[in-house]
């Protein structure tokens, strides 16, 4: 299956010609193309897109604004900034917010060309498997304790998903939005697929807690409850779903698909501790949860702690805030350089998160705003 | 000067821009036309104090539920750019990263306000 790249841009006539002139390499991806940043995102969530290409300059959502949400979402696919807005500088920016690369317009089709094969390059760099069995595939990544991230294209929906393993487990899936265990379910439970590997995983924390053999055997079940459903619904001439049903039209509301995981077991795209409501939770605690539920495995927080010494600027910063009527103060972020980067929410107890130097601030400002 | 702050000044949901030294106080205040009503509103702020808050701070975003303040250490003083909570902020980040040099190279405060009068008169 040839892997799809997104571009997004406002200018439809530029699309359409760069969209005419990168048909010559349909051997190697093919393009689809948004005319807006939520455009893409729906893109994105609906087909599994390898590859991002984005302007800066949009109205609405901006390319800032999708790169930001790409990282946070789909933390895999890469994203290449094109803009004609190249001011000193806007190339440093534009890296330091996490994208891929960077091409300045205008440029010939060829030159972009050689950058998608380049990153597509890398996403396969550990080769290419065609019918390939996923589950005797899988155990031996798990034998071989490899570090690695598995674009799995589905032959038979002409849909894909992705598998993050590293040091040989299964730490998280995604299929669009989808993430955890019951996008893993689902992408075990494809009968014929593909397999590109890339040697490197975003996800440091594990997402989806048990054993790879536990997940197979369960979704090696479902895929003959599904068969057999098949099987029935053809004899009686029914339609039925091609696919599993997915958690959110599952009964049992969020988690996996049905009958794959008890509804007592929370499973860890419901944590126990989630459970508890937020407003029995200590400040710290609440800011804690609500930074594991958006950004899962993300490591760029380094602590959260509650401190008083920044209630002075919290509450000059508030004050400013009322004589321009802006409402209540919901955040600070503060940039001390070499000293570090924190984020501060203002509350009963001033709570810090401090953040890694290089990590994207916007990603974790988004989770707890 | 005027053409300096012209590109953030430009970004829709920008309210204006403000440049005040380490003492507090404003040397540069321009607003779109939209929102020449916070001109009046800044008069009310002891920056003075923001800036003893913002010791130590190189860059910030103060959020609030319906706008926003962006701000950077410029030279011997800040650039803070005021918005509504719908502007693109990283837009106004890369402007403020692309103004920085030429303001650092300003003496923030004696140094921009100087130039501001030779060019007013």
């Amino acid at each position: 299956m040839v892997p799809k790249v997104l571009i997004v841009d406002d200018d439809q006539s530029w699309l359409s010609l760069i969209q005419k002139e990168l048909a010559n390499y349909a051997e190697n991806f093919m393009i689809r193309t948004a005319d807006s940043g939520e455009a893409a995102l729906a893109i994105i969530n609906r087909e599994h897109i390898m590859l991002v290409v984005s302007d800066l300059r949009m109205p609405g959502m901006d390319g800032f604004d999708l790169l930001s949400r790409i990282l946070g979402s789909y933390p895999d696919i890469p994203v290449i900034i094109v803009t004609a807005y190249d001011r000193p500088k806007t190339k440093d920016v534009v890296f330091r917010s996490g994208a891929a690369g960077y091409l300045t317009k205008p440029f010939e089709s060829d030159v972009l060309a050689r950058e998608i094969n380049k990153m597509l390059r890398k996403k396969a760099e550990g080769g290419n498997l065609n019918n390939v069995s996923l589950e005797t595939f899988l155990q031996l990544v798990e034998m071989e304790q490899q570090t690695c991230t598995l674009q799995v294209m589905n032959k038979a929906g002409n849909n894909g998903g992705v598998l993050f393993f590293r040091n040989g487990e299964l730490f998280n899936a995604r299929i669009g939005e989808q993430q955890g265990k019951s996008a893993a379910y689902e992408i075990l439970s494809w009968s014929s697929v593909s397999v590109s590997i890339e040697n490197d995983c975003v996800f440091d924390e594990k997402l989806i807690e048990g054993d790879l053999q536990a997940i197979l055997l369960d979704a090696m079940r479902s895929k003959d409850e599904n068969e057999e459903a098949r099987q029935a619904a053809a004899e009686e001439n029914e339609i039925v779903l091609d696919e599993p049903v997915s958690a959110t039209e599952s009964e049992e509301g969020e988690g996996a698909p049905h009958q794959m995981v008890p509804s007592e077991n929370p499973g860890p795209d419901q944590p126990a501790e989630a459970q508890q409501p937020e407003e029995e939770l200590s400040p710290v605690e609440a800011v804690r949860r609500r930074l594991t539920g958006s950004l899962g495995s993300y490591t760029g927080v380094k602590d959260v702690y509650s401190d008083t010494k920044w209630e002075p600027l919290v509450s000059t910063a508030a004050s400013v805030g009322e004589i321009f009527g802006f409402g209540e103060l919901s955040a600070i972020y503060a940039n001390k350089g070499g000293e570090g980067q924190y984020l501060i929410m203002p509350g009963e107890e001033t709570t810090i998160i401090s953040i890694d130097p290089d990590a994207p601030r916007d990603k974790i400002i988004g989770a707890v705003s | 000067m005027a053409d300096m702050f012209k590109d953030v000044l430009g970004i829709e949901g920008v309210h204006g821009v403000l440049v005040f030294s380490e003492k507090g106080d404003v040397s540069v205040s321009q607003f779109t036309t939209d929102c020449q009503s916070d001109a009046e509103k800044i008069k009310g702020v002891d920056w003075s104090a923001m800036v003893n808050e913002l010791s130590g701070i190189t860059e910030a975003e103060i959020m609030f539920d319906e706008g926003r303040f962006y701000v950077r250490k410029a030279g011997a003083g800040y650039l803070l750019v005021i918005l509504d909570d719908q502007a693109p902020v990283s837009m106004v980040r890369l402007n403020c990263e692309v103004l920085l040099p030429t303001l650092e190279k300003q003496k923030v405060g004696k140094g921009i306000g100087q130039l501001l009068r030779k060019k007013i008169f």
